[in-house]
């Protein structure tokens, strides 16, 4: 097609450029290559670009002008294409200029072949890409950021995820703590209340079997009465069982009063080790392992032996082939994190803890539910009451301490008592001395306050038959008649829980403002509330648990009444 | 999952011995395009990509059985076996000469003489020895390749085609080759680059031939003389082609110098 008239290319019109002038000064860089890369001829814009000089490119090779990463590139990228497709387009090289600096480009190039196939040159265009590889920067800074957002959302939403599930276990575990404590604490309330009543009629049939044995001593020998004799015995033996029952139901139930003394208490397993051994016979060998400097315990020391005792004939009946029990000790301390536990929850302090450990047949996790319920029991028929366990349960909460049980089958069983220390210097008592009792009367006057008849009458009786002057009241506000009415009353020997609107607590604070020197003696099936705050007696305050016998109230009597109990 | 399916095997010529093609970082069986059609009349031709380049089944891809040559050498010796071939002449080039390398040893039978085009068994310098890259080079080449156009524009196009303030930006792309995954490249770079197979060279067998370029940035000859040095009995065959690819920019030279030794 024929070019007409101003549109003619080169110097036919002297005021249009020739195309020498369009090659030179293009807005691009143009270069032409030999097939090895060899630069042979280069235009103006690309050697203003650079700051090379003519004869500083020709000769040189394309590939030189690139930084290192871009000469990787070139060899396993650009050069490979163009040979396979003869032209390779947009390609983003860095080309470092005669400064040192880099200029962002971007590379097209062509190859122009001879006629036999073979390359003759190459056709190189160089754009100046620093705005466009500005624009992709940014667009990849954006895509790295929204990425990172993500990861970041994503990473948020695992710990709202872990954090929930941790709330959520929280929560079950609470659930389940709460639930063993409601559990147990139903079973002590209804274990407590039949224990109660089941007390006061001990009373009554100890009291009138020793009623009867009294009598009978005073009887000539005779065949029928050595049979009445044998007859009451068993009922003896068969009453003073229930009532080591009800103890134990008692305890259980955290009713029993306790008499926490500071205990030592690695004197305290030395003091039973005999005792011990001969319960576990030859077959189980006992070792101890006392900490030295160990806290004193604020406990009840004949409760903590009766514990000790439990553990290891449960840990005896484990080892049936023998073994190893091993008591140790050591003073803990549980902090707020470490105190709730999938059990009832124990508050924060310092603690001595006991360990009995077994090496004998353990118990599943099942098993493990139910041991400190009263009456559970693993072991044959006959062979155990299910107190055992119910007792250390009872005893150690009630004296605001904790128990800890770990067991795996086959592995063998610790459990771990820990009682709360006892934070004041006082004098340690490894375990009470045996209680002298003498039956000795006298001829005091003392009021007998109690709902119970047939309880009251038993009572009356023995005092009686002890020489004392009796008194008798059924409630608090009678009782405080008799008072004012005889001044010259010794002692009170009331009941706790009395009907009428006063407990004995009540009647006996009343009953000092009347006679200031007065002597109190409390009775009680349990205590709970009157005399024992939290379990615990008030110092200087007289007791004597029911069911009680001759011999005990009398020795009883005879202490307060002497001040030396 | 068949392995010919999986590395896109294809099988040409009618010879009794079999001639494996396989190629380096950057590209696929393409590159051999000028070089294998000569062994047809000759040799069984074999031509494959490698898991994550060409025409590969990217679903196989895996950055654990592809994070060292390792996995790739296990995946030419399942070729080998698919096809049933022993005593093959094994063509590597650049990265997959390492892999030859390590296939060969690990079943002699297979592979009975290996040709290594460019090969290095260290890209970074390593005391005395000299790989000819620093660490900090190759981190940069990653870089390099975030940025490049190649792997840029398969990641940002959809991106770019809805700008229509740019819409030159949304022309199609003409470099139709070795278009790959953009991460799948990086991450086969990192594996070729960082990885160090001297100990490799240890023990080899099998007859060795050694294509060395001039001006080969990638592998410089000082590499390929050390490769000679750690395989006895190896030649090495300086040729005249530049670069690193002499089976594009010098295929009839590098035909030569293969039949000459085969």
């Amino acid at each position: 097609m024929a070019l007409t008239g101003d549109m003619r290319p080169g110097p036919s019109h002297p005021m249009l450029p020739d195309t020498t002038e369009l090659y030179e000064e293009a807005p691009c860089g143009y270069l032409t290559t030999l097939p090895d890369g060899e630069i042979a001829r280069v235009n103006r814009t690309f050697r203003r670009w650079t700051g090379y000089s003519d004869e500083e490119l020709v000769g040189r090779r394309f590939r030189s002008l690139l930084t290192l990463p871009g000469q990787i590139y070139h060899d396993t990228h650009f050069a490979p294409l163009l040979q396979m497709q003869g032209e390779v387009k947009e390609i983003a090289f860095d080309i470092v200029v005669a400064g040192g600096e880099r200029l962002p480009s971007l590379v097209n190039i062509t190859q122009r072949r001879n006629p036999d196939g073979r390359p003759a040159f190459n056709l190189v265009t160089v754009f100046n890409a620093s705005d466009r590889r500005r624009y992709e920067k940014e667009l990849l800074a954006a895509r790295e950021a929204a990425r990172e957002a993500a990861e970041a959302l994503q990473q948020l939403n695992r710990e709202l995820a872990e954090r929930v599930a941790g709330e959520v276990d929280e929560r079950l575990r609470a659930e389940a703590a709460l639930r063993q404590a409601q559990k147990m604490e139903a079973i002590g309330q209804l274990t407590g209340g039949v224990a109660h009543d089941f007390n006061n009629l001990l009373t009554v049939i100890i009291g009138s079997l020793d009623g009867m044995n009294r009598l009978l001593q005073k009887m000539p020998e005779t065949p029928e009465i050595a049979r009445i004799r044998r007859f009451r015995d068993a009922a003896f033996q068969g009453a003073e069982r229930a009532a080591t029952l009800t103890s134990r139901l008692l305890a259980f139930a955290r009713r029993q009063p306790l008499d926490p003394k500071p205990v030592d208490a690695n004197k305290l397993i030395a003091g039973l080790s005999d005792m011990l051994r001969r319960t576990l016979g030859e077959t189980i060998a006992l070792e101890t392992a006392a900490a030295a400097d160990l806290w004193n315990a604020h406990a009840d020391p004949n409760e903590l032996e009766r514990a000790i005792v439990n553990l290891a004939v449960n840990a005896r009946d484990a080892m049936p082939e023998g073994g190893k029990l091993t008591i140790e000790t050591g003073n803990v301390r549980f902090d707020d994190t470490c105190v709730d536990g999938p059990a009832e929850p124990v508050p924060s302090g310092q603690y001595a803890m006991i360990a009995v450990s077994d090496s004998g047949c353990g118990m599943d996790a099942e098993t493990l539910q139910h041991v400190f319920e009263p009456f559970f029991t693993t072991k044959e028929a006959g062979k155990g009451t299910g107190l055992g366990l119910s007792q250390v349960y009872g005893f150690v909460r009630q004296s605001g301490g904790h128990v800890r049980i770990y067991s795996e089958p086959g592995l063998g069983t610790t459990v771990k008592l820990y009682l709360p220390r006892h934070m004041e210097a006082a004098a340690v008592e490894a375990a009470t001395a045996p209680r002298p009792t003498r039956v000795a009367g006298g001829d005091e006057t003392i009021l007998v306050v109690e709902d119970h008849d047939e309880l009251r009458e038993l009572s009356r009786g023995i005092l009686v038959e002890l020489g004392y002057d009796v008194l008798e009241a059924h409630d608090g506000p009678s009782a405080l008649d008799r008072l004012r009415d005889r001044p010259d009353i010794d002692l009170l020997f009331t009941d706790v829980v009395l009907p009428g609107g006063m407990n004995g607590r009540e009647l006996a604070d009343a009953a000092r403002r009347i006679a200031p020197d007065l002597k109190l003696l409390y009775t009680t099936g349990y205590t709970r509330n009157a005399i024992v705050h939290n379990g615990r007696l008030d110092p200087g305050v007289a007791l004597i648990n029911k069911p009680f016998t001759y011999h005990g109230l009398a020795a009883k009597i005879r202490q307060v009444l002497d001040g030396t109990g | 999952m068949d392995p010919l399916v999986r590395n896109n095997v294809k099988v040409a010529g009618g010879g009794q011995q079999a001639i494996i093609f396989a190629h380096g970082f950057g590209c696929d069986q393409h590159m051999w395009r000028y070089v294998a059609p000569a062994f047809e009349p000759t040799h069984r031709v074999v031509l494959f990509d490698h898991v994550g380049n060409g025409g590969s089944h990217l679903g196989a891809w895996d950055a654990d059985k592809y994070g060292s040559l390792e996995g790739y050498a296990q995946d030419v010796l399942e070729i080998c076996r698919a096809l049933e071939i022993r005593d093959a002449v094994f063509v590597g080039h650049s990265v997959s000469a390492m892999i030859g390398l390590i296939a060969a040893k690990r079943d002699p039978g297979a592979l009975s003489r290996l040709v290594l085009v460019g090969p290095s068994p260290c890209y970074i310098d390593d005391g005395d020895y000299v790989g000819g890259f620093a660490r900090g080079d190759i981190e940069e080449l990653l870089q390099f390749m975030d940025s490049n156009y190649l792997g840029w524009s398969s990641m940002l196009a959809p991106q770019i085609m809805r700008n229509v303030d740019r819409p030159e930006l949304a022309e199609e792309l003409t470099n139709s080759f070795c278009r790959t995954d953009p991460e799948i490249a990086k991450h086969f770079a990192r594996v070729t680059f960082l990885s160090d197979n001297r100990d490799d060279l240890e023990d080899v067998r099998t007859p060795c031939l050694i294509l060395q370029c001039s001006d080969d940035v990638i592998a410089p000859e000082p590499v390929g003389r050390y490769v000679q040095s750690r395989l006895p009995g190896s030649e090495l065959v300086l040729m005249k082609a530049t670069g690193h690819c002499p089976n594009l920019s010098a295929p009839e030279e590098t035909i030569a110098a293969i039949r000459q030794w085969l």
